[in-house]
């Protein structure tokens, strides 16, 4: 039997595969050789239908002026693309826009949301009594969704009854702000919500992270004469460097697709100023029905997203390098 | 190595594997979307009656407002009166409502009949959503001569017939009651003059510190078209073809809008609705809504007493914006002669039905529906009174979107003081031309 | 051991093994609270005030001054709500549970099934495929929108769950998080199942599923979040109100009556209350799952 034959074989990652035999044939306990695409059908059929075939659809709309209802698509080469940074276009001017938007709201959401997750975070650090329903109530309201968040939280701004500006004015700061209406207010107001609909939802990440660096570190750090700030630096960062590059990862891409909120609380306002680039390619190309420009526009995100998380992966790999 | 052979097959992998692979090929060879032929409106000779097997018809429209009920009303008595068809009425807010149309017709799930207002009835056409009906309206006995002429020709595209008219709605501008009377007031302004004094009047007599709340959003640009028109100038010109807001006679319009912000008569910043909301409430004296919200007004503010009337005509010309409901018929990837026959029954039946409409804050759309006496008692006949200065926009292709980019952007900056009103119709021109080019490429002359 | 100084504490060894500072009580303590507790007043009142102000009068909701306890309390509001054809929030509702739980299935199904293959097995094409899917984990979403509406309209898709539920099923994160798992099992059972000899189905099914349920349930978890705050690709493929899922729904509600606080603040209780509850139950799960995903293998 085969088993009895293959040796196991390990490698450091913990890999374990029956070896290959030396003439090159593949030694499998799994039964026949169709056995793997059999397991593998269901998800490949899935992927190249509604990932891998998309993208190459994409494209070829992307090459054309496509109008969903109209029948006639003729070929427009990089006729797409260049409308879109031409500002004489009827849209280059929108999606340049658009994507200031879109990097506007991420340069000033991540920092927020990487940094003030962590405080709580460390602030629940250690166990004590009532923790975990702190950590279930900061957790909530991720649970309720977009909608409900923004639904609620536009009524809390709105600019005549609502309650923030109640409040500010009764401590005696300007109670008219148009936060739904009016930059920079507006973005205030969209980070502002975003910090509170997901903060829980990083801070448990965060808390497992931490929970996972051994004590035994943070001994040996006092032993040798650490503060607190020190301990911080050179304990706690390092050990919690793949959950935090985790996390600022899956935040920038949330960040860079925030649509829901500019959608439900500000509906793009003021003119278009919060529309936010993925806003403005479902608008395009879902509403409009400008499927080709739509397409050009959201390969223009994806390089540019693509760009931006190879650098940060760049940057957290560098460090560990430095760092030994 | 003996290989197993393949056994137990009832576990979820497997199983959604076949299930997956048996869906896409039933669903590989679906009929493909509607248009590449445009349907022509047929079906055989039209009787008023259907005899055929029972049919369910879908009803699509965006009467989310007042109206609603009504059309709701006279849907349930048409399936009372007609056994074997049964009509379902969707509501779709109208701004989803012409996304969701060519979407639904593309993908072969679009509704039987619609309802459609005139300026985007050439959008639905070029997009193929809807098929041209020129002989369901001769069978329905509509003549040129009983129509005002911006309605009839307004459903034509191409040289086609592509919608029905059902009625005519226009904006009006409706005030307080007690607060007029306060203002020493018998009814609301005809002019500019009036306007102002009113306005002053209510201030100082009435106490309402902010009289009249100008909106930036919805219905900002319906009150900017009127002022234009009755200013002598045109949101774009006859063929459509330019923008021409931006002319000396739009900034002036679009300039008393802002004054009256400026001149405090209005707060500055009006949320969307807000106006509206204020005006129910008793915290402003009057607002320009359309004449649909009449019915919104007696259900949901029984207690206001107010008065609706004409807009008051602030420049030299009589004009309002005004827009009409019309009847369409979908395209549909496989036609069914059934059910072309019974929504043709059902069309006919709701446009004979303008005296219930009317009930809806409506005007009727034929010449003689709204001269008969018992249309003389609608609150609407006020307005009616003047089809003359009913203004339309062209019925080009796109114009709904050219409209939402263009105009309604500059009224809503300059509204909100972000811009002064020159410049702001000067940039929303440029953006407008170019889309008006652009469609013309898109669409096809 | 140095002295107990600020900031350092003796080491206590907790129930379940770890080893914690505990902090000293006192000022400390009392700094920690407040601060937790401040926070915790931020993130509750929102909900409180949506909750009281789903049981005002459309009058009240829009009252300047702000009215913690309705002046007159009613529930027309959720008379509204449940009256209208147009608004059927409960519907709403049971369509996101119906998409989330569908897509969940269908994810963890799918990948499961590959990551095993991924795994154990070898093949030709391993590579590829594996590179394959890893790659287009970086790759945004946004790029599948247009397409994929285009798709899903051609297989006629369009207002009905399923286009809420199949296209976005293919997770390559879930292929992903599991192979990482299923490595990290130690293979003697599939041995010995093996040699009594069972097929490769057989073991995955009896010995390799059971092991990984943690694994499984937390991408279940996972995968249902994610589908239900999924926001701009139902609002886009479901039209009918009868089809809609609670984000789409909530959307139309809100575009309807923009300023009827009333009514959209009932809409938002009706579609939170049944997600706080289930929240409620099974928080620590939750909770616990997704602090999992943050963790390699």
């Amino acid at each position: 039997m085969s088993t009895v034959d293959a040796e196991i074989l390990s490698t450091g990652a913990g890999d374990l595969r029956p070896v290959e035999r030396k003439a090159g044939r593949r030694v499998s306990r799994y039964g026949g050789r169709w056995v793997p695409y059999v397991f593998l059908l269901p998800y490949l059929a899935l992927f190249a239908t509604f990932v891998l075939a998309p993208i190459v659809i994409g494209l070829w709309v992307s090459l054309h002026v496509w109008d969903f209802t109209i029948p006639r698509k003729p070929w427009n080469g990089l006729g797409n693309y260049k409308d879109l940074f031409d500002s004489q276009s009827v849209v280059g001017p929108d999606f340049i826009r658009s994507m200031k938007a879109t990097g506007i709201f991420t340069l000033f959401s991540v920092p927020l949301l990487v940094v003030v997750p962590l405080a709580v975070a460390l602030l629940m650090n250690a166990k004590f009594k009532g923790r975990n329903l702190f950590r279930a109530v900061y957790f909530a309201p991720y649970v309720l969704g977009v909608a409900v968040i923004a639904v609620l939280w536009r009524y809390i701004l709105d600019n005549n009854i609502g309650l923030l500006n109640r409040y500010l004015g009764a401590i005696g700061l300007p109670d008219d702000i148009a936060w739904t209406t009016s930059t920079p207010a507006a973005w205030f107001a969209l980070i502002g919500v975003t910090v509170w609909w997901t903060l829980g939802f990083n801070a448990v990440i965060y808390l497992a992270g931490l929970q996972d660096i051994p004590a035994e570190l943070y001994e040996a750090a006092k032993i040798d004469g650490a503060g607190r700030w020190q301990q911080f630096r050179n304990v706690t960062l390092p050990g919690l460097r793949p959950v935090l590059m985790f996390v600022v990862i899956i935040t920038i891409i949330a960040s860079a697709n925030m649509f829901g909120q500019s959608y439900l609380i500000t509906q793009g306002q003021p003119g278009n100023e919060t529309r936010t680039a993925i806003y403005y390619i479902a608008e395009t190309g879902l509403k409009n029905f400008d499927m080709g420009r739509a397409a050009a526009m959201s390969f223009i995100l994806t390089l540019c997203l693509l760009v931006l998380s190879g650098l940060v992966m760049l940057a957290f790999r560098e460090r560990k390098g430095a760092s030994r | 190595m003996t290989p197993t052979p393949l056994s137990r097959r009832n576990f979820l992998g497997l199983s959604a594997a076949v299930g997956l692979a048996g869906f896409a090929a039933a669903c590989g060879g679906t009929s493909g979307p509607p248009g590449t032929q445009q349907q022509e409106g047929g079906g055989g000779t039209f009787t008023g009656t259907y005899d055929g097997p029972n049919v369910a018809l879908a009803f699509w429209n965006g009467f989310t407002g007042g109206d609603g009920p009504y059309m709701k009303k006279l849907v349930d008595q048409f399936n009372k009166e007609h056994p074997n068809i049964k009509v379902t009425m969707t509501t779709i807010r109208w701004q989803d409502y012409y996304q969701k149309v060519p979407a639904a017709v593309q993908s072969g799930k679009g509704p039987d009949v619609g309802a459609a207002h005139q300026d985007n009835l050439a959008t639905l056409a070029a997009r193929r959503s809807i098929q041209p009906l020129d002989d369901l309206a001769s069978e329905l006995k509509l003549e040129e001569n009983d129509f005002i002429p911006a309605v009839w020709q307004g459903g034509v595209y191409q040289g086609k017939r592509y919608g029905i008219p059902l009625d005519v709605h226009s904006l009006a501008q409706y005030w307080n009651s007690d607060q007029l009377s306060k203002g020493g007031l018998q009814k609301p302004p005809a002019s500019k003059e009036e306007f102002d004094q009113a306005v002053s009047k209510i201030k100082s007599d009435a106490g309402v510190a902010q009289p009249f709340w100008m909106p930036s959003l919805w219905p900002a640009h319906l009150i900017f078209y009127s002022l234009i028109w009755q200013n002598g100038g045109a949101p774009y010109s006859e063929d459509g073809k330019t923008a021409t807001f931006n002319s000396p006679e739009g900034v002036a319009a679009l300039t008393w809008m802002v004054d009256q912000i400026k001149a405090g008569t209005s707060p500055r910043n009006v949320a969307i609705d807000t106006q509206y909301n204020a005006f129910k409430t008793g915290r402003n004296a009057g607002t320009f809504d359309g004449i649909w919200q009449i019915n919104d007004l007696k259900t949901t503010a029984p207690k206001l007493k107010w008065q609706m009337a004409a807009v008051p005509q602030i420049f030299d010309k009589k004009a309002v914006w005004s827009n009409g409901h019309n009847f369409v018929l979908m395209n549909q990837p496989k036609p069914d002669d059934n059910k072309l026959q019974a929504s043709k029954v059902f069309i006919n039946y709701i446009s004979e039905k303008s005296a219930e409409w009317a009930n809806a804050g409506m005007i009727p759309a034929r010449n003689s529906a709204r001269q008969d006496p018992s249309f003389a008692k609608q609150p609407q006949a006020v307005v009616a009174a003047d089809v003359d200065s009913f203004h339309f926009l062209p019925a080009v292709p796109g114009i709904g979107d050219v409209g939402f980019q263009g105009i309604e952007q500059a009224v809503a900056k300059a509204t909100l003081l972000q811009q002064d009103p020159k410049t702001a119709l000067d940039n929303s021109a440029g953006v407008a031309n170019k889309l008006l080019e652009d469609n013309r490429k898109k669409f096809g002359g | 051991m140095t002295a107990v100084a600020e900031g350092t504490a003796p080491l206590t060894t907790n129930p379940d093994g770890r080893q914690t500072n505990r902090r000293p009580g006192g000022a400390k303590r009392a700094l920690q609270y407040t601060v937790l507790t401040i926070l915790t007043i931020l993130f509750v009142s929102p909900l409180i005030w949506m909750a009281v102000t789903s049981f005002k009068t459309q009058a009240d909701a829009i009252d300047p001054t702000p009215q913690w306890i309705p002046a007159h309390p009613t529930v027309s509001a959720y008379d509204t709500m449940f009256g209208s054809a147009d608004t059927p929030v409960l519907r709403w509702f049971l369509n996101s549970v119906l998409a989330a739980a569908g897509q969940a299935v269908l994810v963890v199904a799918t990948a499961a099934l590959a990551a095993y293959a991924l795994a154990r097995m070898d093949f030709a094409g391993k590579r590829l495929i594996f590179s394959t899917i890893v790659a287009t984990l970086f790759v945004p979403a946004v790029i599948l929108i247009i397409p994929n509406y285009i798709i899903v309209s051609k297989f006629a898709w369009l207002d009905s769950l399923t286009a809420v539920i199949v296209p976005g099923a293919a997770s390559a994160f879930g292929v992903f998080f599991l192979r990482q798992f299923f490595l990290s099992l130690p293979s003697e059972l599939e041995e010995a199942a093996y040699v009594d000899g069972a097929g490769p189905f057989r073991i995955f099914w009896s010995v390799v599923l059971p092991l990984s349920k943690p694994a499984l349930a937390t991408l279940a978890l996972l995968a249902f979040l994610t589908n239900w705050n999924d926001f701009l690709w139902p609002l886009y493929v479901l039209f009918s109100a009868e089809q809609q899922t609670l984000p789409a729904g909530l959307a139309t509600l809100q575009n309807a009556n923009a300023v009827r606080y009333d009514l959209l603040m009932a809409g938002a209780m009706i579609a939170a209350v049944p997600v706080l509850l289930l929240y409620l139950a099974a928080q620590r799960f939750v909770i616990e799952g997704v602090s999992r995903s943050g963790l390699k293998g």
